[in-house]
């Protein structure tokens, strides 16, 4: 893009980048460095040795996972439906969908709050599973539709005449062929359900069904403000979407650009 | 069909129901009252104070966001080393909670924290200060945060934008004379106007829903000069208990959210369709 042919024009903005990029990476080196102030690797043995800690992952991780499946089987059917079935109305719904995408969760507090104990949901795990997907699926049905919306009708033609219904349309040529998007739906939910924190923090009050974005303040609470603790939980949990991230990152960027882009 | 059909509009009602489920929540408690929260709302001196700062937010948050990951889009584009590394560490802020980097935020502003220890090293000592304890630097830090957050998206977004762009239409500039600045503002700007739009948007409802970064770094405080909508419908319904005030705050906060995005998107296709 910038003009690199001289060397000196190269070096330059190689520098620029650098220096941009410090910010960005001071607060990283901070909390790393930090969690290893006073007692060194310790401070990961005290928090990893908490009997506590399985279970804030454990439960994260069942967070996760029930919300990608809810998400993702809503969002595939409901991309298919809005893309390639004929249904009368499909676009006011398909804007009914889209008017949710401003919704903020704080505004659900008072009524989510209200809805969970009366259905006796309160400080299980569903309190939290049902809202975060519900509010993550009308961004990958959009997602989704533009995708689907990329497949051509005839394929779907073809299929009918050789004698295939709807359900088998779907499942045998609409799935195969949306796999890159779905991969970019996992990934992408799979890090706002595992980073939430307002809806985990409002509705599960026992340590046993909290989860991970809980333990920072969890340690606070604990620990007596014991900083290089706190620092050492959050590396902790902050690892596996670093790692998820540098493992699926061209799925993670493609995805994130193709729902903003259309 | 009658499954898939069946779960498309599971789907539909799911979502539909809890947006209408939470009206009905709250509704019975608002009308309790009348329109007194309301009248209330116009006199609390917070809710004006925490508008206030959405705007500025906005605005300051937007505007770096925008011009940081132009440039980073830019850099990236070009032949330069390293530059998956570079791109992984300005997207790593953007796949952490805050609940996970809020504590590192704390210490690095905290009277004997990291940005004072930087200061005092560089011979600057005289500017280290407990930054928390003023509200305009609490609001500051709070937009840092959020701009260190957030301009990872941008900067992907951008990225994806400038990739769309014909590589021959920038080396007919180039052979035109056209220099790097000149590059960028006439045929990239433009170019990647979509995407701008796009972010303001985002960056709007982003602001309005801000609530994981004040509550988790500042509080809310000193003395509410970083209280934002979410903060205060936080503390209003749950840390005050008065419910139905909480939820004539949610009210406002989105029908803001949904008219930021409408207007926005009316004016950019306003302009988009007068340049044309």
């Amino acid at each position: 893009m910038f003009e690199t042919r001289r060397i000196r024009s190269k070096v330059l903005l190689q520098i620029l980048l650098t220096i941009l990029v410090i910010p960005f990476v001071f607060p990283l080196v901070a909390m790393v460095q930090g969690s290893l102030a006073g007692s060194g690797w310790g401070n990961y043995r005290t928090v990893l040795s908490l009997p506590l800690l399985p279970g804030f992952f454990l439960n994260s991780a069942l967070l996760a996972a029930a919300v990608i499946v809810i998400v993702l089987i809503c969002t595939m059917t409901a991309a298919f439906g809005f893309s390639k079935l004929h249904i009368r109305g499909k676009e006011i719904y398909f804007w009914a969908l889209l008017a949710a995408l401003t919704l903020p969760e704080v505004v659900l507090l008072a009524p989510l709050f209200a809805t969970v104990t009366r259905i006796g949901a309160y400080n299980t795990l569903w309190a939290v599973i049902l809202p975060v997907a519900a509010l993550q699926v009308p961004f990958t049905t959009l997602l989704a539709r533009n995708f689907v919306d990329g497949i051509p009708n005839e394929l779907l033609e073809a299929a009918r005449v050789d004698g295939a219904s709807v359900a088998r349309s779907f499942w045998h040529v609409i799935l195969p062929l949306t796999r890159p998007i779905m991969a970019a739906v996992v990934v992408l939910v799979f890090i706002n359900a595992w980073n939430n924190f307002l809806l985990p923090l409002l509705f599960l009050q026992t340590p046993e069904h909290q989860t991970v974005t809980l333990v920072p303040s969890f340690f606070v609470g604990q620990y007596n403000n014991d900083q290089t603790k706190v620092l050492a939980a959050a590396v902790l949990t902050g690892l596996p979407v670093v790692v998820a991230y540098i493992l699926l990152q061209r799925f993670f960027e493609r995805g994130l650009a193709a729902g903003a882009l259309k | 069909m009658l499954f898939s059909v069946g779960l498309i509009y599971y789907c539909i009602i799911y979502t539909g129901y809890i947006s209408t489920l939470d009206w009905d929540g709250a509704s019975p408690l608002q009308e309790n009252v009348g329109a007194d929260n309301f009248a209330r709302m116009l006199q609390d001196h917070v809710f004006w104070a925490s508008l206030w700062h959405t705007l500025v937010f906005f605005i300051v948050t937007f505007t770096v966001q925008v011009a940081l990951g132009l440039v980073f889009a830019c850099l990236l584009h070009s032949r330069l080393y390293l530059r998956t590394l570079y791109k992984v560490l300005i997207f790593i802020p953007v796949v952490l909670a805050t609940a996970t980097t809020a504590p590192v935020f704390r210490q690095i502003f905290a009277p004997d924290g990291n940005l004072n220890d930087v200061l005092r090293a560089v011979g600057l000592g005289g500017l280290a200060q407990p930054w928390f304890a003023h509200g305009t630097i609490a609001l500051l830090i709070v937009m840092s945060v959020q701009i260190w957050q957030s301009t990872g998206v941008v900067f992907v977004l951008y990225y994806a934008a400038i990739s769309h762009i014909e590589p021959e239409i920038l080396e007919a500039a180039r052979i035109d004379g056209a220099g790097d600045l000149r590059i960028l503002s006439s045929i990239i700007w433009p170019g990647v106007r979509g995407t701008t739009i796009a972010i303001a948007i985002l960056t709007a409802i982003g602001s309005l829903k801000t609530f994981d970064i004040p509550f988790l770094i500042t509080g809310g405080g000193p003395s509410y000069a970083t209280e934002f909508l979410g903060t205060m419908i936080y503390r209003v319904s749950v840390s005050l208990s008065q419910v139905g005030y909480g939820a004539a705050l949610s009210v406002v906060l989105l029908v803001l959210a949904v008219g930021a995005a409408i207007v926005i998107n009316a004016g950019g296709r306003r302009r988009g369709g007068a340049d044309v």
